[in-house]
């Protein structure tokens, strides 16, 4: 396929993204900007979900990491946008290392259960330290990130461009990067890892790799949520984010590069948009999801005819025998 | 396959239709009591001359109150009684403030500081709300806090009693008229110690508030001479307390204070009961343990428990007499403290753009003329610390009872008027 | 040392308790491969309709005891029949989203019919009585509960090991081609053992409703916990799932006293090491050949 019409797409998607605070309303800017942090953190776990065939069901712990990170080196430390940022990234990464040396030797339903353990010991440690993280009351008046001495992130649009640019960076650094030979290993492991053992493979590496970039970005997204909202709770890091965003990647499409991103939307403007006209948004949400695992189990990416192929052909394993 | 695609159609018909039906008795209740009222509006204009003096020709202008609670999760229920005490409010003014009608749009707090943060905006960019009141989780008003002071916004806490709130994370556009948890440790570690006794063991939830609750609550109480023989922290949500209730047994403490909340008290009182420590350590604790709300489930095991609070059902002032009957003609059940502390927050918005005549134009000045306003509420006199904008009020103590095979809390008498010290 | 003993039985109860609650979820685990998401929910609604017949229909606890998780095991074949079977071949993670959002509904449904506020099971006055153990009093409920748990585990293994639908069953689990090559109606073998798993968590509602009381989100409480407890026991092992939920308990009840600073990691630490040490859980049947 030649190069230009393959990047295409994500450059005009890009630039209508940067139209948005000219045509909206700070309402709908705050929401995009939501949606679009989401987005990262999504993406960042369809890397292992999608593209590598782990389900993992504590990703909140990395969102959660990288927001508290980032928020106490900029209490305590430094508000410098590239100190926080790279504080929570690094942070997360670290994290993800040890949590990723054990999770990864296992697999199937006892990844999926091992990475929530792990989840929610990270939760009991935030909520237990309370002098460090603000217990369950969180942390709040955490500074906006400092640019320069004197350009300080603080308005609704100013962080929606930092969150674009991140988002830009991350979707189009994972498209090469899952493109790559390496992706291609990734996607070799979820369809028969045996086989990439047998042809030479170190796969329990290349699933920490994958581990990595995943619990990586998904503290880059922590970090852009502390930013956007000032705040970080303990909810950030509950199992229950971990199950959202796990929802997010499989309503949008799993191993899809725009999958994520629009099951972000989606589940955001869902919630959004039912939160304020029903109580009953969860009996909403249940038969949204219900609707979709029985008219679209291929998510939203799979409607497309365009994309078929592709979604059609990753089938996530979660059976213990595996 | 078919007939399947079919059948869910038809369920999704049905559930949509379902929730519409729920959400159409819950979100649209402001109009529907406002229009109901309307025949009555002119009956009403000789009594209320003040109210509507001025009505003729702002009639069709509004002031938007924002309401962020809890309609959903644990704290589903405190969230509804709130409601409901405003909107009793609201309808005996006509939904009628400064000359202007009152619109209160309710949104879900989720339990969740980022929903609510999200919310928030949309009530302040969106619905362009005059004020600000709600939020029942402390954890929420913390994460409102820096917005609400940037983008100053009036806001009325209704409920939320972290400490910080009016202490070190105080705003000049933030006020409370609930309580806080050094209101509710300290009455009873004061009252405590010369009443019930001398060696107590402490057991509170493991949150943030609970853990604020019982450190005001030691300090009063040994600061009078008592001993603490233990402590205990369950977490928060605790299926089980039998591990802990045998703990406390053992220690024979004199008396237990404990500081739980909705299904968690309602479990720990019942365990109290089948673990025998009923009747033989005396239970104390915060007026949530033996609630209006909570009574009901826990039964006769609540039986002797003392608690104080700023309000109870059994109040006799005549303020409480006449909220009460109206309370429940209108809603056929019980109010609760929750229902009180709507009642009062909305009849203080409503006072204060009363003092205003409805001009809404400068921020600050709708935010101080809470400073201003006094009364007296069903739970006794009422007022707002101009310094630490918190509640100044009376704690009481209750005692649970048995009348006619049921539970009833008695008053007992009131410790007296707590004013936070501000740190 | 009586107040050891004491605790061991708080234990033990509690474990007992949980057992009952997990037992069904770990039957439909083991022989369907569904991680049903919305166990937990059953059990929620087993609980609700034991208050709904508690409190409208004969004051009898026994009665509710036995119609409430029967009832429960007819919805339970109704979203087998209408939900389930039409996503069998989507595979487990769509499942998991179904299951999910099954969760969602439940308690949204479950809101709106009874109400946000806590309630509570009444128990017969006999029940509700107290005996003495260790020099201290014990709740005889309690007592009753570890009973109805060991009977509720002692009838599983003899279903599965003695009779023939135990046979078909493990079978089943073994190799679902095979028995459906055999002439049983897998679809039926299915259906049966989701309404079972119903009918168990319907059970443990009802058990745990003058213990734990009911109120909406009760179930998500109960969710995780019993998640840890599969995982801990093995997948597909009835035994392991009762050795699991034992530990469970009295590691929990110890934690509380022992640790109570660390009562938010002891469960999921537990839970880590073990899988970390016997990634297949305490009991769990390595099957091979399908990788």
């Amino acid at each position: 396929m030649d190069k230009g019409i393959r990047w295409f797409p994500y450059f005009v998607l890009l630039a209508a993204l940067c139209l948005i605070p000219l045509l909206f309303s700070s309402y709908v800017l705050g929401i995009a900007s939501e949606i679009l942090i989401f987005s990262i953190f999504a993406l960042s776990l369809n890397v292992l979900v999608g593209y590598t065939g782990l389900v993992s069901l504590g990703h909140a712990a990395f969102f959660g990491v990288g927001a508290y990170a980032s928020s106490l080196i900029a209490l305590h430390f430094s508000d410098h946008l590239m100190i926080t940022l790279a504080g929570g990234f690094i942070i997360a990464v670290i994290v993800s290392a040890v949590i990723g040396f054990f999770c990864t030797r296992v697999s199937g339903f006892y990844f999926l259960m091992l990475t929530l353990a792990f989840s929610q010991m990270i939760y009991g440690l935030v909520y237990r330290w309370g002098s460090l993280t603000g217990g369950d009351n969180g942390l709040s008046g955490i500074p906006k990130p400092r640019l320069l001495p004197s350009f300080r992130i603080d308005s609704g649009v100013s962080v929606y461009f930092l969150i674009l640019i991140v988002f830009g960076v991350v979707l189009l650094g994972l498209n090469i990067v899952l493109r790559s030979p390496f992706g291609q290993i990734l996607s070799g492991i979820r369809e028969n890892e045996v086989r990439m053992k047998a042809m030479g493979y170190n796969t329990t590496l290349y699933k920490i790799y994958s581990f990595l970039i995943a619990g990586g970005l998904g503290g880059v997204a922590g970090s852009m949520y502390s930013y956007f909202n000032g705040f970080v709770s303990p909810k950030d890091v509950y199992w229950t984010l971990s199950g959202e965003v796990l929802i997010m990647v499989l309503v949008g499409g799993v191993a899809t590069l725009i999958g994520p991103v629009l099951g972000a939307a989606f589940i955001v403007i869902l919630k959004t948009v039912v939160g304020s006209y029903t109580d009953l948004w969860m009996l909403i949400l249940g038969i949204v999801f219900i609707l979709f695992v029985i008219f679209i189990p291929k998510g939203i990416a799979g409607i497309g005819s365009l994309r078929k192929k592709r979604a059609a052909g990753a089938s996530v394993p979660l059976n213990a025998e595996n | 396959m078919k007939k399947h695609k079919l059948l869910y159609f038809l369920l999704l018909a049905i559930m949509v239709f379902i929730s519409a039906c729920g959400q159409g008795t819950q979100k649209t209740a402001s109009n529907e009591a406002a229009s109901s009222d309307k025949p009555k509006e002119t009956a009403q204009q000789s009594e209320q001359p003040k109210n509507n003096g001025d009505a003729g020709n702002k009639a069709q202008e509004t002031v938007k109150i924002g309401a962020i609670l809890p309609y959903s999760g644990v704290y589903a229920s405190l969230g509804e009684n709130l409601t409901k005490g405003m909107e009793l409010y609201f309808e005996s003014v006509n939904w009628q403030a400064g000359g202007k009608k009152i619109e209160l749009i309710k949104e879900d707090e989720e339990n969740d500081p980022q929903a609510s943060l999200r919310k928030f905006r949309k009530l302040v960019d969106q619905d362009k709300i005059d004020i600000l009141t709600g939020t029942v989780s402390t954890a929420v008003a913390y994460a409102l806090r820096d917005e609400v002071n940037s983008k100053q916004v009036p806001y009325l806490v209704a409920h939320a009693g972290g400490d910080d709130l009016t202490r070190s994370k105080r705003s000049d556009y933030i006020w409370r008229s609930s309580f806080n948890s050094w209101q509710i440790g300290t009455s009873m570690g004061q009252y405590a110690y010369g009443h019930i006794a001398k060696k107590v063991y402490l057991a509170a939830a493991d949150y943030a508030f609970g853990k604020e609750v019982s450190k005001a609550f030691k300090k009063a109480f040994t600061d009078a001479g008592g001993e603490i023989v233990g402590e205990v922290y369950p977490p928060l949500g605790s299926n089980d307390y039998a591990s802990y209730l045998t703990q406390i047994k053992s220690a024979k403490p004199e008396a237990v204070y404990s500081f739980f909340a909705g299904s968690d008290a309602v479990r720990f009182v019942k365990q109290y009961e089948q673990y025998g420590l009923k009747g033989k350590i005396t239970l104390i604790g915060s007026g949530w343990l033996n609630a209006e709300d909570i009574r009901p489930a826990t039964g006769n095991s609540g039986e002797g428990v003392v608690s104080t609070m700023f309000w109870d059902y059994g109040m006799q002032t005549p303020e409480n007499k006449a909220f009460v009957d109206a309370y429940e003609k209108k809603y056929n059940s019980r109010p609760s403290i929750e229902s009180v502390e709507g009642y009062d927050a909305a009849r203080m918005i409503v006072e204060v753009f009363n003092n205003l005549k409805g001009d809404t134009s400068d921020k600050k000045k709708v935010s101080d003329e809470f400073g201003k306003v006094s009364f007296a509420s069903p739970r006794g006199p009422l007022k707002l610390d101009p310094e630490t904008h918190h509640v100044i009020q009376n704690l009481h103590v209750f005692k649970t009872v048995i009348k006619d095979g049921k539970t009833e809390n008695e008053f007992v008498e009131t410790v007296g008027e707590f004013k936070d010290p501000g740190k | 040392m009586d107040v050891i003993g004491i605790q061991l039985v708080n234990g033990l109860s509690y474990g007992l308790l949980l057992f009952m609650i997990t037992s069904g979820l770990s039957l439909i685990f083991g022989i369907m491969g569904v991680l049903n998401l919305a166990h937990a929910s059953l059990y929620m609604v087993g609980a609700y309709l034991a208050l709904a017949i508690t409190h409208y229909t004969i004051q009898n606890f026994l009665l509710a005891l036995i119609v409430a998780p029967l009832l429960v095991g007819l919805i339970s074949v109704l979203l087998e029949v209408f939900l389930l079977r039409p996503t069998y071949h989507l595979g487990h993670l769509s499942q998991v989203l179904l299951t999910f959002g099954l969760a969602y509904v439940i308690h949204d449904i479950v809101r709106w019919m009874w109400g946000a506020d806590v309630q509570w099971l009444p128990l017969p006055d006999w029940l509700g009585g107290a005996v003495e153990l260790f020099g201290q009093t014990f709740p005889l409920y309690r007592l009753v509960v570890m009973g109805i748990g060991f009977g509720v585990a002692a009838a599983m293994w003899i279903l599965q090991e003695k009779t023939r639908w135990g046979a078909i069953v493990r079978a089943g689990l073994s190799n679902k081609e095979m028995v459906g090559g055999l002439g049983i109606n897998i679809k039926l073998v299915f259906t049966v053992v989701f309404a079972v798993g119903g009918f168990l968590a319907g059970f443990g509602g009802v058990a745990a409703g003058p213990i734990l009381g009911l109120f909406p989100g009760m179930e998500f409480e109960i969710l995780i916990l019993s998640l840890v407890i599969l995982v801990v026991g093995g997948l597909g092992s009835i035994l392991g799932t009762l050795i699991a939920s034992l530990i469970i308990g009295v590691v929990d009840t110890f934690g509380k006293v022992l640790f109570p600073q660390l009562s938010l990691f002891i469960i999921f630490g537990l839970m880590a090491v073990v899988l970390i040490v016997k990634p297949t859980g305490l009991l769990g049947k390595q099957v091979h050949g399908n990788g």
